[in-house]
Parts: structure tokens; C-alpha cells; sequence
């Protein structure tokens, strides 16, 4: 059944890569100052002063180079979180479970760390370690929504959705029992060793080096999806499946493969936070990078490009959040509301102009 | 005498396009009035400004004299303008009576049994006879259109309009329609008759309307004009002769074995059943059958998207019955899919890359996808078979119905030319394409065979089956009950064959 | 066995069975008129946020509720006015939504009860024990010795059943579902009933929300709602669109969920992380049967216009 659901009606926008016309931005905008006027409420609200929480949150997240240091830090995630939801959606897959696939490879990578660490080997050897065994650990536990969908047309996004619960509670598990801290006295593993950490990019800042790794992602996942016979073939079944299977197209390899490499990247996403930000494995790793990254993706119109940049903006709001979570008291996840008021707000507005 | 219905000055625009130009319309009570035009022509159009489903952008409607306004199809109802669509506008899931209810149940609590009494005491009066209690989607065309007319009744309509309504049916269904439809003007009924075919409009109208590019052209009783007077009204200008048929072109070793094929429908019941035949190359063999009969499964296992349950499948000499797809693209398999919208285009993606789904496997090496390709193969189609479009890159989804048609004939086309298919298999090629374009596309239909490929045409027109085919295969009940000749073409006995009343035909080979 | 089976155990079942009976009914007639709402676990959220702090600060449990139905069919209301009116994807406008309730729920508690060493609690649905019936050996106290609520599901379950079944607006509701120009041309509003039955829906689902901390918790806390949401939306689909099927599925994961807490009694040496997952595995195999031939409204998903050309 679920592939008489024309996936074109799902994803009013089109997978075809274009230049974004100067006329979308002032839908942006538009989007940008509906979120920020009902922030500016939640502030009030909770008794915050509105003006000065919005020249906080610019000062922490772009008015130095440490704010701007751990922008690019929160981004990095994100990024390869959204070219995670992109090459599913642009198969017209709506693999909701990114997050539970990057606390997937955020286990295996810090497994792996404490296992070949123990061994002694070189940072050369250990970190491209890690990070396969995060890509692995993202793509396997994808791997289970991609055959259910491919043999059994089951809906992936149930299944993605079920398996985030799994995977929340695995890392619980595994943080508050095995691979407890002691010390800690929360839910989160020992650190892992010093060889299994990313290297700096800008010391000064606290940025790693994942951003050079998520902005490579970007490229690739570009190139996948324009310039090869799959990336047309996953696109083709993203759009009309039907269409692309009377064509040739072998449907069981597309299902596989996209959602697999979802996964992978959304693994690769968990081993960098590992790797480079918090050297182990806690329980709120994601604060719903994957959620967030739906939202990204359908302001980018599945474009990679475009995501990039979506995915730097999302990342000044989460830092900018995270900060009036410390002056003003506002909640973690009220960023959820600002970010999906802008989608809302710029949907809303695409869909008055065609009228 | 007051029209029952007279329409002035209809304009209606679609985007840029108009489809209705100034169109006036006067209906006389129990007249029966033939709306005859090519496809295009705006007769439908005009029809569902009438029954409310569209608003015209200008122009009135007076029902009696009365000026009316018809804001939406429950207006229209309401002044007896009921319409049965040529794509029948019924719930599949629901029984026949409770298609036939829906929307006028009389009560809030749904009683089946006294609702079912007045139906059938209505049907009874106007001659219907059918299964209230069938599924609707269980039915064939002929009784869904039954179901159609009754819906129209049962909400009392006293001008019934009927769309194309005898596409899908055998001859003998259309003589039974005819006689019934005559029989509701002696109830007082009005009809409107829409339809493209001349013949049908002489049988059986009282007065014709002809329209052509969203104009009425002429208006006048059936005794004051002949048929060639209507051919050239309708299209302007004397249809060209349809071409003397080559020589025999056929090849000696078939180019495809269908050999005891069963395969089943979606709800597991044998939809083909034991059906056995060959194509030869050089020659076009049409698969005529009333819709239901088995075509659509039968297409969907030779393509390869739907498993046989037994039987073979030989292309070109190789069993291609457990083949995936693209083996048998790669095989000598071209398609021209059923329906252009679910089966045909990437609606999301643009023209070339519409164009090159299929051929894409071939036209690619070491799977780097290359768009400027793609788009020069989009440019030639767009140049040879005249599709509408602004370059190669424009979104599938905005081109028209007709346009897609084209483009998917296109990329068969394509798809022969690189990877050397040998047959064609054509899936109602032609819905939807004017007359031009049809014979356009009969054309290259003609030249792939004559280059020594051959074609399987299915269709539900008949006239375009008889008119292309060399051979003629009856598919009844999911076999293929009877085998006709070019020489031994006759609409009746075929039609006999397509509703299973005797082998009218030579013996399938 | 008699742990599979004692009376608490059962007792214990009904309860949690109410949210995702309430929420799939909801869900069921909002599909039922063509649309798919995705924002079914957000909405849960939020009718769980303001059913927690109606009640918290009426003291009365009706408002409580007729404040998470409200907010439920506002919420709805913004779905339908997307995908009615403006024909966006079903898909992104609701989990657009999903994630703007998800924000909202934690914002709003943050608003009105700001930041609180213990967290704020309620006292949750008392028994209401039916007179006669409460007193019969065995089935007394598990069926009739209920809060108001878990009747109330039933009665609802019953409620939707006759109306989609066995009377003519229900079957004007499946027309429209099934194929919305059949039920234009016939002069039913698709329009109309898209948005009356997508609001009601939403309200049905919020009220399922707002249960969560009345009727079960007595304290709202992030992440509550924990998936009944999405589960509620499976179950539509397990019950082939019938509330009855429906029933039958909300009583298997609430016994599902019911046991869960059980077992945590009984083997403590399992980590309860492990019984936690229960649920969500269990449905991730209930997925796989439920798949194999459910054939949903047909026009789910499809805006409907009418001037479309086919």
C-alpha cells in the first residue's frame, strides 16, 4: 500500500536542483520575523526582557569567534542529519528515525573507541575507525526499516519512529549500566581515549573538525543525487515509483540503499558528536537533531546546497536557545516551536502566492 | 418554445489556455442533442460549467428562462442538470445502491431496505435492470454506467447529460444504451449527448451541436446535414484518408510467446487465465477486450511489474518470465504505460528526465548520470513529436494530458533507438490526443513495424484497434477467446467475441 | 499464568488503554474524510500540557479536558486550513506541527508554572464505580470499577462506530474519504466535512492527551506522551478503519504496556530499559501483519480540487 501514496504529493517541492530565486528569501524572511515576534512573546511571558535576549543570543552565537566557533559546532550535526533526511525523502522515504540512528552511531563509535583504544593505536588509525564504525552503526540500525519497507511494504515511518524509542532507551542502558562514568553520576559512558578524538579547527573556538566532515558530505551527497544513475534512480522513485518501476528501475536496491545511507550519514552525525564535541556517549546526545533536520529539509527543498545553509541558520537559533535556556529560563526544546513556525510560516506563504 | 436550458457567452479559461470561447447553447425539452466535437474541442468543458463541477468566467446560465446561477454541482441538481462523466464519478468500495443514495439517503439513520425498494421501483420505470447490492467495484463499465444513470434519476434530473458514454462499451452495450436512452426522452427526459464519434451522433440525436476549439461551430437538426458535412465542421478540413495497409511484413519467428499465462489481480483472483498467443515481427496485433477482461494484468506481467503465477513468457526467444524490468527493457521491450499520470511521468522532475526513465539504463555508462544528454534527447523529442513545452527542463507535471501522451510515445521511441527494442508494447497509446496527434503517433506506430519490430496494441477504442491492427486477439475472461484476421474485421461479431457470446472468430492459433 | 491474568493486571490494561483508543478514533475519523494527520503525537502533547494545567488550576477535571479538546481542534483546525484550503502536503504541514507541539507543550508548562523544585502534581481520575455492576465477582472490579473516562472510550468507540456505519452522514463521511469528486458532484460538502471531522479529530486527540496526566500520571512532564501518538496512528491502520478493530488493538498494546510495568515488579534483575523498549518492539512486529493488505480511504492524502483536470 505504501506505494500508492504519490510521493509527489508529499513533497510539494521539487527534487531538482535549482537556484534559489531572490523572491524565496523574502519568504524566509517573512518566516524568520513570525518566529522571532512569538519568541519574542515566550520571552515575555516567562519574564525575560525581549531585547536584550535577542542581542544575547547574537552576541553568544555570531558576535565572536567562539560564538561563531560553536555555531559551526551545533551545525555540524544538523547538517549531516538533513543530508540524512534529504537522501531519504528524495527517495520519497520518510525516515523519521535519524535521531535514533545517530545515538546508534554514537554507540558504536564509542565502542569501538574504547575497544581499539585499549589497543593502542595511532590517532591516523583510530579516529577513521570510529568514524566508520558510527556510519555502520547508523546504516544498520536503517537497515531494518529499509527491508521492512522493501519486503514488506511496511511504513518506514512507524517503524523509524518505534526504533528511536529503542534506541533512546539502549543508550540509557548502556549509559547508566556497562559503560557508566562513576564519577558522573548521570547517564553518561567513561570518555573515550584521547587518540579517538577529532582534531581541532580552530582551537580558540572549541570548533573540531567534523564541519570540514559535514560540509564533505554535502558535496557528496550532491553529487549522488545529480550526477549518478542512482542518485536519478532514487529520485525517480522519490517522485513517482510506479513510473520508475514500469522503467526499470530495481525498487528493492533503491528502498536498501537510500535508506541505508540515510542511516549511514545520521551514524556518521552520532560518531562526530562523539568524536568531537563530548568525548562519550550520553543520554540527550541529540536534543532531536533528526526532527529538526525534517524541518531543514523542507526549507531547502531537499536541495544539499541549501541545506547547508538552513542548517548554519538552525544552528545559531539552537545556540541562541541554548543560551536564553540559561538567562531567561526558557525551556530546551521552545526552539522547536520558533523553528517549526518558521517552515510553517514559509509553507503557508508558498502555498497563498500559488493561489 | 423556452429552452429547458440555454447557456450564452460561456467563457472559461484554464491558466492561459481558453477552453471556451463564447459558447451559446439552447436545450429543448426532450430532445436528445449531440455535443459533437474532436477531443479538445470543449464539449466536456462546457458540460461541467452546466452541472456546477466548473465556473465558467464569464457568461449565464437560464434554466427555463430562468437565470440561474450554478455555483457547484449540488445547483445544478437542484434545477434537474445531472451528468454522467466519462470517468465515472462512483465510490468503488460502496455497494451500487449506496452509490445511488449517497447524498439523498432520506433519513439520518441509513435504511437499506426501504431505500432499495424505491431504487429498484425508479429502475423499473426506466427500463434499468442491475445487482443493487454488488460491490461497484466488482461491476464492468457498462453496468457501472447504469449505476451512473441511476444516481442522475433517483435525484430526479429532468436534463441528463452523458459523457463519451459509449468509449468502453461492446456494440451490443451501445445498442442497449441507445434504446434505453430513447425510451427516457418518452418520460420527458432531456439528454446531451456528448461525443466525438459522427455515426453515433446521426443514430441517435434529435439535433447536433458541433464545437471545435472551444467554439460551437454550428447547431442544426440531424435531417439537415450528412456525415461529411459533420467531418469537415468538426475538423475544419477533410480528414486525410487513413493509408493503404503494406504488404505483408511478418517475420517468420515470433518476437513474443505468451504460452498459459496466469497471473491475478491485486484481490488474488485470476484476472488472465490460460491465455496463449505470439507476435510476429512486422505486424501490429491489437488486444481488444471489454475493460476488466484481463488487459491490465496481462500488460503489467509482460512488463514485468506483476508476477505470473504459471506459464511463460518468451521474448525474442529467451523465457523472461522471472526477468526483472530492465532485463526485459534490455531484451527488445519498449512500453507506452497505461496510465500516463501514475505509471508515466516523474510529475516532480523535469521533461528530460521524464524522457530518459527507461532509456537511462542504456544511455549512461559507469552510472554517471548526464543531464545535458538527457536534455538534448528532451529537445528532439520535443521538436519531432510537437510537444507543447518551453525547452526540456520544464516540470513533467505542467505539461497537458495530450502532451505527456506524446512524450511517453516519445521515450519508447527513444528507448528503441538505444537499446534496439523489438517489440512495443502500447497501452492505449493514444488517450487523450487529438486527431492530429493520433494519427501522428499511428504513423511512427506504422514505421516501427515496417522497420521490422512489432507492436501489441491494447485499447477499449475499437475503432482505433481495427483501423491499426493486422491482427485482432479477443481477450474474455483473461483468455484469448477468439483471433480475427485483418480481412474478417466486423464490429459486431468482434463485440460478440468481447462479451463472450460465441467464438465469432477463427480459432486462436 | 495467573500473572498474565490477575485482576489488577486487567484493571490496569483498561486504564492505560483510553489514549490510544481516544487518539485512534480521532485519527480514525479525521482519515475516514481523506486527511492523514501526522501531528497526532504533537497534539497529544499539547492536550496533555493543557489538561495538566486546566486542572491544576480549576481543580476541576471536566474543564481540564474541554480544555485539551480545544486545544486539540485548534491545532487540528491549523492542519485542515493547510491542507484543505491550500492543498500543502499532508505529510510536511503535519509533522511541521508534530514539532511545533512538541515546543509548545514544554513551553507552556515553563509559562505557567515556571521552574519548580517538585514538580506540580494532581490528584489523577478517581474510580467511579458502577452501582450494581462494580459488585459482580471478577469482572466487577476490572469493568466497572473505572474512572469516567475509560467508559466514556467506550462509549465513544460505540459512538463512531454507528455514525461511520449505520447512518447517512457516515456514509457521506466515507465518500468523501474514498472519492471526494463522486461526493461533490452528489452536492456533498468535501470542504466542509474535511475540516468538521478533521477538528473533531484533533479535539478527540487531545482529549486522548489531556487522560495522560488525569487519568494516569497525575504530573506532566516532557516526553510523556511517549509514542502513544504514533502507535494510536498505527492502530487505525491495524483496524482497517473500524473502531472496532480499533478497540481491539488499543486493548493489545495497553495489556502490552500494562504487563510491562508488571514484569518490572517481578524479574528486577532484567534492566528496566530493556522492558521499557517492549512496547515499541512489539509494534514494530504487530507492523509487519498489520501491512499485508490494508487498503486505506483512497483519497488519503489528496487534497482535493475541483478543478483539476484529470
Amino acid at each position: 500500500m505504501t506505494e500508492t501514496q504519490a510521493p509527489s504529493a508529499v513533497l510539494p517541492l521539487p527534487h531538482r536542483p535549482r537556484r534559489l530565486p531572490w523572491e524565496r528569501a523574502g519568504i524566509y524572511m517573512l518566516g524568520v520575523v513570525v518566529a522571532l515576534a512569538i519568541a519574542g512573546i515566550a520571552i515575555t511571558l516567562v519574564g525575560g526582557d525581549v531585547r536584550s535576549a535577542y542581542a544575547t543570543v547574537l552576541r553568544v552565537s555570531l558576535g565572536s569567534v567562539v560564538g561563531v566557533g560553536q555555531t559551526l559546532n551545533k551545525m555540524t550535526p544538523l547538517l549531516l542529519a538533513t543530508l540524512a533526511v534529504v537522501l531519504s525523502f528524495s527517495g520519497g522515504y520518510f525516515n523519521i528515525g535519524v535521531d535514533g540512528q545517530i545515538y546508534l552511531g554514537a554507540i558504536f563509535a564509542t565502542g569501538s573507541a574504547f575497544a581499539l583504544g585499549a589497543l593502542g593505536l595511532p590517532r591516523v588509525v583510530l579516529i577513521p575507525a570510529v568514524l566508520l564504525a558510527g556510519i555502520a552503526g547508523g546504516a544498520l540500525y536503517a537497515f531494518i526499516p529499509a527491508v521492512l519497507r522493501a519486503v514488506f511494504a511496511v511504513n518506514e515511518i512507524f517503524v523509524t519512529v518505534m526504533l528511536n524509542f529503542v534506541a533512546l532507551f539502549l543508550t540509557e542502558y548502556l549509559a547508566t549500566g556497562p559503560w557508566n562514568d562513576p564519577l558522573a553520576g548521570e547517564a553518561i559512558t567513561r570518555p573515550i581515549p584521547a587518540a579517538a578524538t577529532l582534531p581541532m579547527l580552530i582551537p580558540r573556538a572549541g570548533t573540531h573538525a567534523g564541519i570540514l566532515i559535514a560540509l564533505g558530505a554535502v558535496v557528496v551527497v550532491a553529487w549522488l543525487l545529480a550526477r549518478t544513475v542512482l542518485g536519478y534512480q532514487i529520485r525517480a522513485v522519490g517522485d513517482n515509483p510506479r513510473a520508475a518501476r514500469i522503467g526499470g528501475v530495481p525498487i528493492t536496491v533503491v528502498t536498501l540503499v537510500a535508506l541505508t545511507a540515510s542511516g549511514a550519514l545520521a551514524g556518521l552525525a552520532g560518531a562526530v558528536e562523539v568524536s568531537g564535541f563530548h568525548y562519550r556517549l550520553i543520554l540527550g546526545l541529540t536534543p532531536g537533531y533528526g526532527i529538526m533536520a525534517i524541518l531543514i529539509a523542507v526549507l531547502a527543498r531537499q536541495h544539499p546546497v541549501g541545506a547547508a545553509v538552513a542548517a548554519f541558520f538552525f544552528a545559531v537559533l539552537l545556540v541562541g536557545s541554548d543560551s536564553l535556556q540559561r538567562s531567561v529560563g526558557l525551556p530546551a526544546s521552545a526552539v522547536f516551536v520558533f523553528q517549526a513556525v518558521i517552515v510553517l510560516t514559509v509553507l503557508l506563504a508558498e502555498a497563498l502566492r500559488k493561489r | 418554445m423556452i429552452p429547458i436550458v440555454s447557456m450564452r457567452g460561456i467563457v472559461k479559461r484554464f491558466g492561459d489556455v481558453v477552453a471556451l470561447d463564447g459558447v451559446d447553447l439552447a436545450l429543448q425539452r426532450g430532445e436528445i442533442h449531440a455535443l459533437l466535437g474532436e477531443n479538445g474541442a470543449g464539449k466536456t468543458t462546457l458540460m461541467n460549467v452546466l452541472s456546477g463541477l466548473y465556473r465558467a468566467d464569464a457568461g449565464t446560465i437560464a434554466v427555463e428562462g430562468e437565470p440561474v446561477e450554478v455555483r457547484a454541482p449540488r445547483d445544478a441538481l437542484r434545477r434537474g442538470i445531472g451528468m454522467v462523466h466519462q470517468h465515472f464519478e462512483l465510490v468503488a468500495q460502496f455497494t451500487a445502491l449506496e452509490n445511488v443514495i449517497l447524498g439523498r439517503e432520506g433519513a439520518v439513520w441509513l435504511r437499506r431496505s426501504r431505500a432499495r425498494a424505491a431504487v429498484q421501483q425508479l429502475a423499473a420505470q426506466y427500463g434499468i435492470t442491475l445487482d443493487l447490492d454488488a460491490r461497484v467495484r466488482t461491476l464492468s463499465v457498462g453496468v457501472q454506467q447504469k449505476v451512473e444513470i441511476l444516481k442522475a434519476l433517483y435525484r430526479g434530473v429532468r436534463v441528463l447529460i452523458l459523457d463519451e458514454p459509449t468509449t468502453m462499451l461492446t456494440p451490443q452495450e451501445v445498442d442497449a444504451l441507445f434504446s434505453t436512452v430513447s425510451w427516457f426522452t418518452s418520460q420527458g427526459l432531456t439528454v446531451v449527448f456528448i461525443t466525438h464519434k459522427i455515426r453515433e451522433a446521426m443514430r441517435i440525436s434529435s439535433r447536433i451541436t458541433v464545437m471545435r476549439r472551444g467554439r460551437v461551430v454550428t447547431t442544426c437538426s440531424r435531417a439537415a446535414v450528412t456525415e461529411q458535412e459533420l467531418v469537415q465542421l468538426m475538423i475544419g478540413e477533410m480528414s486525410p484518408a487513413v493509408p493503404a495497409r503494406d504488404g505483408r511484413l511478418r517475420g517468420d519467428q515470433p518476437v513474443l510467446v505468451i504460452r498459459d499465462l496466469v497471473v491475478t489481480d491485486d484481490r488474488g483472483s485470476r484476472a488472465v487465465s490460460g491465455c496463449s498467443f505470439e507476435v510476429f515481427p512486422g505486424e501490429i496485433v491489437g488486444l481488444a477486450g471489454v475493460a476488466g477482461n484481463g488487459q491490465k494484468e496481462l500488460g503489467e506481467a509482460l512488463i514485468g511489474v506483476r508476477a505470473a503465477s504459471a506459464g511463460a513468457i518468451v521474448l525474442d526467444g529467451g523465457d523472461v518470465g522471472r526477468t526483472p524490468v530492465r532485463g526485459r527493457l534490455a531484451r527488445g521491450l519498449a512500453v507506452i504505460p497505461e496510465d500516463r499520470l501514475r505509471e508515466g511521468i516523474l510529475p516532480g522532475m523535469s521533461l528530460a528526465e521524464t524522457l530518459v526513465l527507461g532509456p537511462h539504463h542504456f544511455m549512461f555508462r559507469r552510472g554517471r548520470y548526464d543531464a545535458r544528454r538527457a536534455e538534448a534527447a528532451g529537445r528532439e523529442a520535443i521538436a519531432r513529436f510537437q510537444i507543447v513545452a518551453p525547452d526540456a527542463r520544464v516540470p513533467s507535471a505542467h505539461l497537458s494530458g495530450g502532451n505527456i501522451q506524446k512524450a511517453l510515445a516519445a521515450r519508447a521511441f527513444l528507448l528503441s533507438s538505444v537499446a534496439g527494442s523489438k517489440l512495443l508494447l502500447a497501452m492505449h497509446p493514444t488517450r487523450g490526443l487529438d486527431v492530429r496527434a493520433t494519427e501522428f503517433l499511428h504513423g511512427r506506430l506504422r514505421d516501427f513495424v515496417r522497420a521490422g519490430g512489432a507492436v501489441l496494441l491494447i485499447s477499449e477504442d475499437l475503432d482505433e484497434l481495427m483501423t491499426l491492427s493486422d491482427r485482432l486477439l479477443v481477450l474474455y475472461r483473461g483468455t484469448a477467446a477468439a483471433t480475427f484476421e485483418r480481412a474478417e474485421f466486423d464490429p459486431y461479431r468482434i463485440g460478440a467475441a468481447m462479451t463472450g457470446v460465441g467464438a465469432a472468430g477463427s480459432a486462436s492459433r | 499464568m495467573t500473572l498474565l491474568f490477575d485482576a489488577q493486571l486487567l484493571r490496569l490494561t483498561l486504564i492505560v488503554m483510553v489514549p490510544f483508543l481516544i487518539a485512534a478514533l480521532g485519527e480514525l475519523l479525521t482519515e475516514r474524510a481523506g486527511v492523514l494527520n501526522v501531528a497526532i503525537e504533537g497534539i497529544m502533547v499539547v492536550g496533555a500540557v493543557t489538561g495538566f494545567l486546566v486542572t491544576f488550576s480549576t481543580h476541576r477535571y471536566g474543564w481540564g479536558l474541554l480544555a485539551a479538546m480545544g486545544a486539540g481542534a485548534a491545532i487540528a483546525a491549523v492542519l485542515a486550513y493547510f491542507c484543505v484550503t491550500l492543498r500543502a502536503s499532508q505529510l510536511t504541514v503535519g509533522l511541521g506541527l508534530f514539532v511545533f507541539c512538541v515546543g509548545l507543550g514544554s513551553l507552556l508548562y515553563r509559562i505557567v508554572i515556571g521552574v519548580r523544585l517538585m514538580a506540580p502534581q494532581i490528584r489523577t481520575l478517581p474510580p467511579l464505580p458502577l452501582p450494581g455492576l462494580s459488585s459482580l465477582p471478577g469482572v466487577g472490579p476490572i469493568l466497572f470499577t473505572q474512572n469516567a473516562l475509560v467508559y466514556l472510550a467506550f462509549i465513544i468507540a460505540m459512538a463512531v462506530s454507528v455514525f461511520v456505519f449505520r447512518t447517512s452522514w457516515g456514509l457521506r463521511l466515507r465518500a468523501v474519504g474514498e472519492n471526494p469528486r463522486a461526493a461533490d458532484v452528489l452536492g456533498i460538502g468535501v470542504f466542509a466535512s474535511r475540516y468538521v471531522f478533521t477538528i473533531l479529530g484533533g479535539a478527540l486527540i487531545g482529549l486522548a492527551g489531556g487522560y495522560l496526566p488525569l487519568g494516569i500520571t497525575g504530573t506532566y512532564s516532557d516526553g510523556m506522551v511517549g509514542g502513544r501518538g504514533w502507535i494510536a496512528l498505527m492502530l487505525v491502520i491495524f483496524g482497517r478503519w473500524t473502531p472496532s478493530l480499533v478497540l481491539l488493538g488499543a486493548l493489545l498494546f495497553a495489556y502490552i504496556e500494562a504487563l510491562q510495568f508488571k514484569v518490572a515488579l517481578v524479574a528486577k534483575a532484567v534492566p528496566p530499559q530493556f522492558l521499557l523498549m517492549l512496547p515499541y518492539v512489539f509494534a514494530i512486529l504487530v507492523l509487519i501483519k498489520v501491512y499485508q493488505g490494508a487498503a486505506a480511504p483512497e483519497a488519503i492524502m489528496r487534497p482535493y480540487d475541483r478543478e483539476e483536470r484529470a
